[in-house]
């Protein structure tokens, strides 16, 4: 699966196109995390539980998106995006959606 | 005895505005330098915010989405001096810089992500800020959060 967030993907020529495909999730830390990081927030620094959970977030929404992909069977997701929107405090839900085509590898001539 | 009360309240805000000056400072210097440092290392990386692929090669393996996330903390003097400033109004300094540091951050992740992945270029960079602390006011937990996004492919030595 050849994922992009561009419109074109280079060596590559769009055969069909599938349509819209996306994926979401809303998730949390445990409290512990979000009491650490009332913590860190009078010493300030990386917040890496916070980072972890926009990882997991991120990761998820992409399978979510690509598991619809596969079953329109493109071989592509193209110009995907990621949005995200605040539920509650210390939930991140992310949002990616694009495109879903079938890409040929392209001769080059065209290239 | 209630004067002592207040005393007890004012020094534990003390030490709290020493702690974020002290330690966030600390953590902010130290953040500062690693992102220099990185900045000057991945300096040949070719990063654009372009749509197309310029200076793209042929016959390499396909390009490919990269991502990456941060959210860094504002410490206790920051939050603080910021509370002070909303009184009079103007620019929020202290956030700028956080947010300035969240964004070279996730700039960096990206471009050694795709190093790692063997690629030597970015194209269509976006960056996008994210509420984690949320919308209700019962939490006030200052922070910058950043997902950036861009494609990474093979770019030729010879500038295009």
């Amino acid at each position: 699966m050849i994922v992009t967030n561009t419109e074109t993907v280079v060596g590559y020529q769009i055969t069909q196109v599938k349509g819209l495909v996306q994926g979401n999730t809303v998730r949390a830390k445990h409290a512990g995390r979000d009491i650490a990081a009332s913590f860190k927030n009078l010493v300030g620094g990386e917040l890496k539980g916070y980072t972890e959970l926009l990882t997991e977030s991120r990761r998820q929404a992409v399978e979510r998106m690509l598991a619809q992909a596969q079953q329109l069977g493109a071989n592509g997701v193209v110009n995907v995006r990621f949005t995200t929107s605040a539920v509650t405090s210390g939930a991140a839900e992310l949002y990616a959606y694009g495109t879903a085509v079938v890409l040929q590898q392209a001769t080059p001539e065209t290239y | 005895m209630e004067y002592i009360e207040h005393i007890v309240d004012f020094g534990i805000l003390v030490v709290l505005l020493a702690l974020g000056l002290l330690a966030g400072g600390y953590a902010e210097r130290k953040h500062l330098r690693s992102l220099a440092r990185r900045e000057a290392a991945n300096g040949d990386f070719f990063i654009s915010q372009l749509k197309s692929f310029p200076g793209a090669v042929p016959g390499m393996t396909a390009p490919s989405i990269i991502v990456g996330e941060v959210v860094i903390a504002s410490d206790y003097l920051k939050t603080f001096l910021s509370g002070l400033r909303k009184i009079f109004g103007g620019e929020l300094r202290s956030y700028n810089s956080l947010l300035g540091r969240a964004r070279r951050e996730a700039l960096q992740r990206l471009v050694e992500r795709a190093r790692a992945e063997g690629y030597n270029a970015l194209c269509n960079v976006r960056l996008e800020s994210v509420d984690i602390a949320g919308n209700t006011k019962a939490r006030r937990m200052p922070m910058a959060a950043i997902v950036a996004s861009a494609t990474a492919y093979h770019r030729g030595t010879v500038a295009v």
